[in-house]
Order: structure tokens, then sequence, then C-alpha cells
């Protein structure tokens, strides 16, 4: 396989979420090698870690679009983002030497009372992929976890999700005692019962109903 | 539930076009303590305050059918707690049950659990039982046996993400930790039909399905929803306010005839998906609109979503999805006045 081909494939087994040579998924790919090795000999063959980071964004980029389109569905873009998470096991060492830079820091977590986390994981792989610092808080996350986290990451960005209309109240009243603590940060908030208005409303800075949306909003402060 | 709300559910649900489309709300918790004024764990707890709180709304509401109607529940800890889930009941705020399943090992330990003696459940059917008489006497009865469906209990023992995945990476183990949710789940409907006779409905939730494709569908969630409603009951009734576009046209092969939606699509286009075989209760922006607005924007919200509508047979008004915390009494009169002005 030369690099060019490496490349093409590291995207297609990140848009088809396969992850490594043992995994059974998908089925037609049984047997091949996923991106946990594809990665492993793209770095052994001098690939630079910013085109690998390259082809997982285009990777993500193909099933976003599929996802967007109703053609692929949550399960399929998990597998792509575990499939993106292997690759970015290989590459956290060159993020923490600095040879690839990390575009900031993003805090993660599902509000109180919310033990949701498909959107959360989806996020944050799909951003940590994208070349940002994640710290990922885990679900059901009292607002005082969030601020002592940010008061540990000065500059980071803050992303918030729930899945539930009962906990959307939780999401508001950590939005707002973030934003009383810390105006100057950012908060990016998503999930099933949101809306761009409903967002504004709780003085989210930013609304993202997928995961690529995220991404965009993140760099765009980049 | 009173007799006349059930004939009316009935006769909808036939096709029979009434001379006022009916209204209808699914209320639970935390959206009935909170209008009571008491708080969650109170509601849980006490008996008679749960009581009170459903016949306040009931008579405050007179033109509405709730459903299902004196709904004895613990939020998402319900059935999960009969597989021994850790439960966490915050004093006023939505419980929540965590995972149990780690590795697939313990899809093979997990034990099916007995409904009549495992977690909460013998304190939800208790509480129907000390309050029948006073249920049948306000001249009501208790119409549904309720459960959340088998993919969302699935997703609470294990994780959403981790059960998702599962069922690509490991469809046998998904489908065998499904089929022992099934096995209980007809267990525990039975035991309800068997424990309240006055039972002729089923309501399940599940907004588990919405995740899915369609051939994930027809693989993890059609064949157990079906087994489970084939315990055949009058009324079918089955909620999911996730996407729906690709579970829909497979709604009546599962036997559904009652289905609550979300309200990221039309009735109308539902109504195709579904060729007017199953009867809608929708589907107003719960949060955004029935929570958020004033009482004059929910009343010509309402009109606009109704004079949207193609057909109005097999239709009940209401919210997409259950009745969201915080809708005042005055919203929730706005939006009857806007339906009762049909």
């Amino acid at each position: 396989m030369n690099n060019q081909e490496l490349i093409e494939n590291i995207v297609t087994c990140v848009a088809r979420g396969k992850v490594s040579l043992e995994s059974p998924f998908p089925k037609d790919l049984i047997g091949q090698i996923g991106t946990n090795e594809l990665t492993k000999i793209a770095l052994e063959n001098n690939i630079s870690p910013d085109l690998i980071l390259k082809a997982c964004n285009d990777g993500m980029k193909i099933i976003g679009e599929r996802f967007g389109k109703g053609e692929a569905f949550v399960p399929e873009l998990l597998m792509s983002a575990k499939a993106m998470n292997a690759v970015m096991i290989h590459l956290k060492p060159f993020f923490k030497s600095g040879t690839v830079k990390s575009k900031g820091k993003f805090i993660i977590g599902t509000v109180l009372g919310d033990l949701h986390d498909i959107g959360k994981n989806l996020v944050s792989m799909v951003v940590e992929g994208n070349g940002w610092e994640v710290i990922d808080l885990g679900v059901d996350c009292k607002t005082e976890k969030f601020i002592s986290k940010i008061k540990e990451n000065p500059g980071c960005f803050v992303g918030l999700s729930a899945l539930l209309t009962t906990t959307m109240a939780n999401m508001n009243k950590t939005v707002q005692e973030i934003k009383k603590q810390f105006p100057e940060i950012k908060i990016l908030v998503g999930g099933a019962p949101l809306t761009m208005e409903a967002a504004i409303q709780m003085g989210a800075d930013g609304y993202s109903p997928n995961p690529q949306g995220a991404v965009e909003y993140l760099n765009s402060w980049v | 539930m009173t007799e006349q709300n059930w004939k009316t559910l009935l006769d909808i649900i036939n096709g029979e076009i009434k001379k006022q489309i009916p209204a209808g709300f699914i209320i639970d918790c935390p959206w009935l303590p909170n209008w009571y004024g008491v708080d969650i764990i109170d509601y849980f707890t006490n008996d008679e305050i749960w009581f009170d709180a459903n016949m306040k709304a009931i008579n405050e509401f007179s033109d509405t059918i709730f459903l299902p109607g004196f709904w004895s529940e613990y939020g998402m800890c319900t059935e999960p707690s009969a597989f021994g889930v850790r439960c966490t009941f915050p004093r006023n705020e939505f419980p929540h049950a965590h995972k149990i399943i780690n590795t697939s090992d313990d899809i093979e330990n997990l034990v099916e659990p007995n409904p009549k003696t495992d977690g909460l459940l013998p304190f939800m059917l208790n509480r129907l039982r000390i309050n029948q008489n006073k249920i049948e006497k306000a001249g009501h009865s208790i119409k549904f046996s309720v459960s959340r469906g088998p993919l969302n209990i699935a997703s609470y023992l294990m994780g959403t993400t981790e059960f998702l995945t599962l069922i690509l990476t490991d469809p046998d183990k998904a489908e065998l930790l499904l089929k022992k949710i099934t096995s209980f789940l007809k267990n525990w409907h039975e035991l309800q039909f068997e424990t309240f006779p006055s039972i002729e409905g089923i309501f399940m939730l599940d907004d588990i399905i919405g995740f899915m494709g369609e051939e994930e569908f027809k693989q993890f969630g059609l064949p157990y929803f079906k087994e489970i409603y084939n315990l055949n009951p009058k009324i079918k009734f089955l909620h999911n306010d996730a996407p729906c576009k690709v579970s829909a046209p497979y709604l009546n092969q599962i036997g559904i005839n009652l289905f609550n939606m979300g309200y990221d699509i039309s009735l109308n286009e539902l109504k195709e998906l579904t060729q007017n075989k199953i009867t809608l209760l929708g589907n107003l922006p719960p949060r955004d609109v029935l929570a958020s607005e004033t009482p004059e924007n929910v009343y010509l919200k309402t009109k606009e979503l109704i004079s949207t509508l193609n057909d109005k047979s097999r239709l009940i008004l209401s919210c997409g999805g259950g009745m969201p915390p915080g809708v005042s009494t005055e919203n929730i009169n706005a939006f009857l006045k806007a339906v009762n002005e049909i």
C-alpha cells in the first residue's frame, strides 16, 4: 500500500466505521485492517500526523453528510467516531509534543439528571478528531463540575448536552451559572430537545444539532 | 380514565370522525408534581399526594384525556430497577438509573427479573391497588398497563452508546439482551393485566427506536415490540418523540394503533407514512411553545397547527411528546380553547 492508498483507506475506514482487524463491523470489511493498523503503518511510513488528521476529518465529513441525508444513522455514526478515536490514540503523542498543534480546549458533559451519552460522545469524538483537546466530564454533571474544570482550563470552550426535555431546565441553570462566573467563556449546547431559539434564550453562544456543526462552531473561533 | 374517555379513544382509533377533535396529553412526573406544587420525591412516595395530584389535573382540565391515566411510576427507574440498577432520586428532580452491564458477559449473566417482587415494580402496582377504590369511586378506572420499551430499557442497562454500537459489533449479544428484556416485559404487562382486569391497553415508551436505521429497526426493534403488543389489548399505544420516519411505516405491522411522536415531523407527513391507519396524538412543540410561550401564542400556534391538517380523522391533539415541565394552567387552557373552537 503506498502512502496515497494509506490515506485513502483511513478516509474510507473512518467513514465506514472500521476500527481494527478484529472489528466485526462492517460485515463486508471483516478480515481487513482498520484505522488502528492503518494509522500505525502511516506513521511508520512517515506520513505527517496532520495529513492523517485531515483524512479522519474527510472520513467524518462523508459519514456526517450521509447522516444528514438520512442514509446513515446513529449506530453507524458512533462506529465512525470509534474508528476515528482509534486514529487519535496514535496521534496523541504528537499533540503532546506539539508536532500537531491543538486548536484549543473543549470541556463537554451531559447536564445534571441526564444519563444519555450518545450526543456528547459523538461530539466529543468528532471535535477531538478535529484537533481539539477534549475534556469529557461524562454524564449527569453538576454545574460545579463544569465550573471547577473551567477554572483549571482558562480560555476553554464549553459544550453542554441533553437528550431529555426534563433536563433542559438543568442545562439552563448550568449555562446561566457559567456565564455569571465566566462571561467570556463560549458555551455551545446541543441535544434532541433543543433549538437555536432555546439556546439563545438560555444564554448559550452557539447551538448545533450535529457533531459537524459543533466542529464548525469551534473552528470559527480559531 | 373514564369509560367515556376510553370510548372516545376507541372511536377515534376506529376511524370515527367526531364533531370535535379530542385533546389528550401524556402526563407524568415531573410535570404533574411541579404543577401540583409538591416535590417530586413526595409525589413518588406518598400515595395520597399522588392520587390528589392526578385528580386535581383531571378535574381542572375535564375536557382532556390524560394518558395513560393515574400513571403509577418512578420515571426512568421503574423497569431498570427490577434488573438491579442503582437508582438516583434527587429530592425535586427527575430520577435516573445507572447502567449495570459493562461487558458482554454481564448480558449472559443478567437475571430476568420477577415483576411481582423485583425493584420498584411491586411498589408501582401496590400504589394502584391502594388507590383502586378511590379511583373507581371518582368514576375512573385503570385502563393501561405501562412500561418503557425493550430498546429503552436495554440502553438504560448498558448505556445508549454501548447498546447502539453493540447491535453492529455483536448482534447476537444484542439480541440476547433484547430477548431477556422482552420476556420480562411480557410478564410485567401480563401481571398488570391480571392485577387490574379493567386494563385493556398497553402503553410503551421508547425513544431509542428513533436512532436506528431501517435494517436495524427491523432486526432489533420490530420483532420485540410486536411480541409484547401481541398480548393483544384493544389499544396499543407507543410514545417515541425521537425521529420516527424510519419506524413509522412499520407501526401498523407491530399492531400499534395509537402513537405519540415528537414535533420534528408534521402530522400530515406522518399520516402518509402510516397510511392513516394509526391514530396520532400530537404534536404542538412541547417545550418551545406549550411550556415557554404566552397563552396568547399557545392559542395562535395551536390554531396554526390545526389549520395545516389535511385530514382530521384518527387524530387527538396534543403536544409532540409528554407534557413538559413548567406548562402552566393558562397555557393548557389556551391550547384547549383553540381545540374547542374547531
